[in-house]
């Protein structure tokens, strides 16, 4: 389901950002209580841990249109299920590199590590990811109101297999 | 009705023509796959072989959006409301460049969803609306046989205009008043003795078919081996359950329903579904009816072979047109296993 | 005795401690096969061998699992199965494998871009390095290199690793040709050209789920999360955006697990090049993980297993 627009009239995009409960959110929460300023176009899912963080969610939201992902979890080392962190870094890192054949922007997608007591840096890491978001503008759509005739472009864009190459 | 002699170059324009009123939904080349899409003029029409998908996704389109429904407001009493509002279909179109088997295979679709005891009223809205232009065959595939299922290669019935292939050009002959006006559009000349030159060579491209399948027996020995489930598995066997055969199939019209959307709006939606998936049967309780792909196969070997016809005077659900067994990924062929059902015997 | 003759034999003898034998034998035409179940010795008469023996039959086996099964594996088909092994998911002492040194296979998409419509195929016939061809009542005579499949072309093992028995020599390994991959000059598009070729590509895919229903990987079968209702990443909708939801989805399960045999963009009916998909993805989990899907029994699945430190994954901050 698309989300509406309304978010756009004010000038924010749509970040997603999936956060492990133990040290991202707590990180998250402190920032806020401290009072300490950040952009609002981040919104936040709380998961148990990074390690719940399905790729397929990232996926989704981007294809769904978000502009954004960011997802944030404990320092490897010190995840709150010991490993969980050490899978995600995996999956993250295999995802992010998979994404631009996709043609999806790969800086659309950050992931990072925010403990409970890092509020200035949960911070540092909102803004930044924030404004590069802005940056990169709104994310283009695989909107399907195309015509499914108006395939002209694909002609240019087939791959010729003359030299052969798997 | 008069036969005119329209010259291949002239296709094109003719088609922008029609497209002025109507939809115009010809097959153009897109990868290897030739598929139907919406032209007026510039998309390079393919005419001499036969499409990959079938003309069925026009009056049966692979989604169809039902209703649409937003949540009300909430009321006193702490229920809530849901508004929903019909959407359906509007607008003319043309199926351009069908197959006598394509045509075969709505007419196979109108005895479920268009005719004195249903009317299903998404898909009555596109197909009162869509005329048929047919191209007759000359030489058919190897893979097909509408010759063993009631059809013919210069089959005219279902449409409203057919076109008989020479060299240069097509003989077209209006069939319909709708084909008439249609027709009145192309740029052409007196078809003369083309007409029966391009008639003749539609009509003798059956004597390359070879001879009809026997399917005499094929319903009484369909009730025999429905229980010997070693003989399904065999000819399933290779079978990938995956759902080729049925949406490229020109008369598989079984569909599924969804909401698709969330609590607050969304969309209720009609999609193709294919009896080769194990969901297709799979109940809220968790049973399946059919749980493996050998009950699979032989449902809809007996849906186009046994149950259909048993419903609509003897007519077969299968047009021959062969797109299941060309793009099968396991070439499984289901001339061989009808055949094998109509020869079945114990042991 | 030539390699079919050698394979016959050893299957013959084999087949009557096995419960079946999977191979392939000619479908409805001279360019394609179709698999062969051989239950009984005159079932093997019907065995063929050649550059039409498309289909991995591993797709078959873990359906199959209680029962003694061989199958006739090409060097590409062989990866499935130890990959299949290494997953657990069969039981080697009840797999018999027959293996041989395969001389590339015919991709029908290539050829067809070739040639045409490929409905009117007297004859078709490997010689040397060119298939020759009789077609529409003309004779065809092309390179092999021109219409085999993608994965033939860089070919590294045409020989099947694992093996009970190997019928016939075996055959020496493709030396890739100079000149880009088709991955490589997809990847000089830019981001967004390579969005709006997927958006294309996409609008074309009917869901189908047969390059899904063909991987020998895809292990799920009945109940991928794709269909899943609950939960709901993909709607029912064949439109672009769905489509591709699924076929990233095909592609995040596969990381790490994907043997490049090709089967999904072979089975695709709507000639979707899925294969520049799988193969970023090989190229990624190659370099992360240093391991190659299909190659070794004993080897963990990179996505199940980690390093506390990973030298190839820049630390993030």
């Amino acid at each position: 389901m698309p989300p509406s627009n309304d978010l756009k009239d004010g000038g924010e995009l749509r970040i997603i950002g999936f956060l492990c409960n133990w040290c991202s959110y707590s990180g998250a929460d402190a920032a806020g209580v401290a009072r300490l300023e950040q952009p609002t176009d981040l919104r936040i899912i709380r998961t148990p841990c990074t390690g719940r963080i399905d790729p397929l969610f990232i996926l989704r939201a981007l294809i769904n249109g978000a502009d954004g992902v960011l997802v944030s979890g404990c320092h490897p080392g010190d995840c709150h299920y010991v490993e969980g962190n050490f899978h995600a870094r995996r999956r993250l890192e295999t995802l992010k590199r998979i994404l631009p054949i996709s043609g999806i922007d790969p800086e659309r997608f950050k992931y990072t590590w925010v403990s409970a007591s890092e509020s200035g840096r949960w911070q540092e890491t909102v803004r930044e990811f924030t404004a590069k978001i802005h940056a990169l503008g709104p994310a283009p759509r695989m909107t399907d109101v195309v015509s499914r005739s108006k395939d002209l472009s694909l002609e240019g864009l087939l791959l010729q297999d003359e030299n052969g190459g798997a | 009705m008069n036969n005119i002699f329209i010259l291949r170059k002239d296709i094109d324009p003719w088609i922008k023509r029609m497209a002025e009123e109507r939809t115009v939904f010809a097959p153009v080349h897109e990868g290897d796959a030739v598929v139907y899409r919406a032209c007026d003029s510039g998309l390079r029409v393919e005419l001499d072989t036969m499409p990959t998908t079938s003309p069925k996704e026009i009056v049966f389109p692979q989604n169809e959006t039902l209703l649409t429904y937003t949540r009300g407001s909430g009321n006193e009493d702490g229920s809530v409301g849901v508004e929903t509002t019909e959407t359906l279909p509007s607008g003319k179109a043309v199926i351009f460049g069908t197959r006598p088997c394509g045509a075969r295979g709505l007419l196979i679709f109108d005895q479920v969803y268009n005719n004195e005891r249903i009317r299903d009223a998404y898909y009555a809205a596109r197909r009162e609306n869509t005329l048929t232009i047919t191209i007759a065959c000359n030489r058919p595939r190897p893979t097909c046989f509408c010759n063993s299922v009631g059809g013919a290669p210069d089959d005219s019935k279902g449409s409203d205009i057919m076109l008989y292939p020479l060299d240069d050009g097509f003989v077209a002959e209006a069939l319909t008043s709708g084909g008439e006006e249609l027709l009145a559009l192309a740029p052409s000349s007196p078809a003369g003795e083309k007409a029966v030159k391009a008639k003749a060579k539609a009509g003798q491209a059956i004597e390359t078919m070879g001879s009809p399948m026997d399917l005499s027996e094929v319903r009484k020995k369909f009730d025999l081996c429905f229980t010997d489930l070693a003989f399904w598995e065999k000819h399933s066997g290779k079978c990938l359950s995956c759902g080729i055969c049925t949406y490229l199939c020109p008369t598989c019209y079984c569909f599924n329903i969804t909401d698709e959307g969330s609590e607050e709006k969304g969309k209720r939606l009609r999609s193709w579904d294919n009896c080769m998936s194990f969901n297709f049967t799979a109940e809220a309780s968790g049973h399946n009816p059919r749980s493996a792909k050998a009950m699979r196969l032989r449902n809809r070997i007996g849906h186009k072979f046994v149950y259909y016809p048993e419903l609509h005077e003897d007519r077969l659900a299968c047009c021959g047109c062969g797109r299941c067994i060309t793009a099968c990924p396991s070439s499984v062929d289901i001339r061989n296993i009808v055949k094998a059902v109509q020869e079945y015997s114990h042991e | 005795m030539n390699v079919l003759e050698t394979m016959k034999k050893c299957i013959r003898e084999a087949l009557p401690d096995l419960d079946m034998v999977m191979g392939w034998e000619q479908g409805f035409d001279t360019l394609h096969a179709t698999p062969l179940f051989m239950e009984t010795a005159e079932d093997v008469d019907r065995l063929i061998l050649g550059p039409t023996c498309v289909q991995s039959l591993a797709v078959h086996l873990p359906s199959l699992k209680g029962k003694k099964i061989g199958v006739v594996v090409k060097g590409c088909d062989s990866r499935a199965v130890v990959q299949l092994l290494s997953e657990n998911l069969l039981n080697r002492e009840n797999l018999v494998i027959f293996g041989f040194g395969c001389d590339g296979v015919v991709s029908l998409s290539r050829l067809k871009k070739k040639l045409g419509a490929l409905d009117f195929i007297e004859s078709a016939e490997k010689k040397d390095d060119r298939l020759c061809i009789e077609i529409n009542g003309e004779q065809q005579d092309l390179p092999f290199d021109d219409i085999c499949a993608p994965k033939c072309l860089t070919c590294s093992r045409p020989n099947a690793i694992i093996s009970d028995h190997f019928a016939g020599p075996q055959r020496t390994p493709r030396i890739p040709a100079k000149g880009k991959t088709a991955l490589e000059k997809f990847e000089e598009k830019s981001l967004p050209e390579r969005f709006d070729f997927w958006k294309a590509q996409m609008q074309r895919c009917v869901r189908c789920y047969a390059c899904r229903d063909s991987c020998p990987m895809c292990v799920c079968r009945d109940h991928c999360v794709a269909v899943s209702r609950n939960p709901h990443f993909v709607s029912q909708e064949a439109t672009a955006s769905e489509n591709f939801m699924f076929q990233l989805i095909h592609v995040m399960h596969l990381a790490g697990r994907c043997v490049s045999c090709g089967e999904c963009e072979r089975a695709c009916p709507m000639d979707i090049p899925l294969g520049l998909l799988r193969a970023k993805s090989t190229e990624v989990t190659s370099a992360l993980f240093n391991q190659e899907a299909g190659l070794d029994q004993e080897a963990v699945l990179p996505l199940l297993s980690f390093n506390i430190e990973e030298e190839t994954i820049e630390e993030h901050d």
